[in-house]
């Protein structure tokens, strides 16, 4: 939209994107259009153009993509979308946490949005993992 | 309205993270990567909580694969889930004028494959440039 400011995507919590080695590959030879990959991608970071005439998802801002994230290859039917191996980010991450960047980033987060902090009964972690879920439906919990 | 996939009623399928706690070591990158809102904080016990199931992305497992202590799992394999909901919807009669819109909506993304090949190669020879 004119006017409106782009959303900056160069840095991951501190870190140069740029440096990321994280983004989907479109084998062409394997592509045949269908156009799913294109709108998988949130219209904020739309990593991928569309040729209309060959009938092709190309990718056009590949260091929009989000890191860790590979909804596109998941929903192509056709194998066509490759990305690198998941243990480079996977390390990256556990970087993250080592150095105390994500505990200072989550401090922040829950300052600044509160209503992220829930109170629970203590029997809710009695089982090992968690199912809250009626299937039909989103169920919320708040404080 | 409840929620859809390319036309498919979200409501109707199975797909959000689920915690192992005897793993978690609540490090919060999972809070921090999600985008839609689906982790809540437990400040007693320091972890994250899956608060709204529902909103998670259908076939995503963007958290799980950055959880440094592989805590997150799905109900299925997520390509497997996708093709199955994607024949089973025939979503495809949606996804074209998705793709329509998308692309009525930023022009620029409109292009031709040769186009943005010289483009990459232009900027590589910026780069080269700049660098000797
Ligand atoms: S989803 Fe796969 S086949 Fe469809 S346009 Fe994208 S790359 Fe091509
Ligand atoms: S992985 Fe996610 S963010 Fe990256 S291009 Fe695919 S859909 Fe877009
Ligand atoms: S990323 Fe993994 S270890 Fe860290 S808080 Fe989330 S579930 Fe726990
Ligand atoms: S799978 Fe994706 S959408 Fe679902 S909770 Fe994890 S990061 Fe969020």
């Amino acid at each position: 939209m004119p006017g409106e400011a782009k959303p900056d995507f160069s840095k991951w919590h501190g870190m140069d994107r740029a440096t990321i080695q994280w983004g989907p590959v479109i084998d062409e030879s394997k592509c045949v259009g269908c156009g799913l990959c294109v709108i998988q991608c949130s219209e904020k970071r739309n990593v991928f153009g569309y040729d209309e005439e060959k009938r092709k998802a190309v990718v056009l801002n590949p260091e929009n993509c989000m890191v860790g994230c590979n909804n596109c290859q998941v929903a192509c039917l056709w194998d066509a979308i490759s990305f690198p191996d998941v243990s480079g980010v996977k390390s990256l991450a556990k970087e993250l946490v080592d150095s105390g960047k994500s505990k200072e980033e989550l401090e922040g987060r829950l300052k600044k949005n509160p209503n992220l902090r829930l109170q629970l009964p203590p029997r809710f972690f009695k089982r090992a993992s968690l199912e809250i879920v009626r299937p039909s439906r989103t169920v919320r919990i708040l404080p | 309205m409840s929620k859809t996939w390319h036309g498919a009623d979200r409501a109707n399928y199975i797909w959000y993270p689920k915690i192992d706690y005897s793993k978690c070591t609540g490090c919060g990158l999972c809070l921090l990567s999600c985008g839609n809102d689906v982790f809540r904080w437990s400040d007693q016990k320091g972890v994250p909580v899956v608060a709204n199931p529902g909103s998670c992305v259908m076939g995503c497992t963007t958290c799980a694969k950055l959880c440094p202590e592989d805590a997150i799992s799905f109900p299925d394999d997520p390509k497997n889930f996708l093709k199955q909901v994607i024949i089973k919807e025939k979503v495809f009669f949606a996804v074209k004028k998705e793709l329509k819109d998308r692309l009525d909506k930023y022009p620029d993304h409109r292009v031709s494959i040769e186009d943005v090949e010289a483009w990459k190669k232009a900027e590589k020879g910026d780069a080269n440039a700049r660098r000797s």
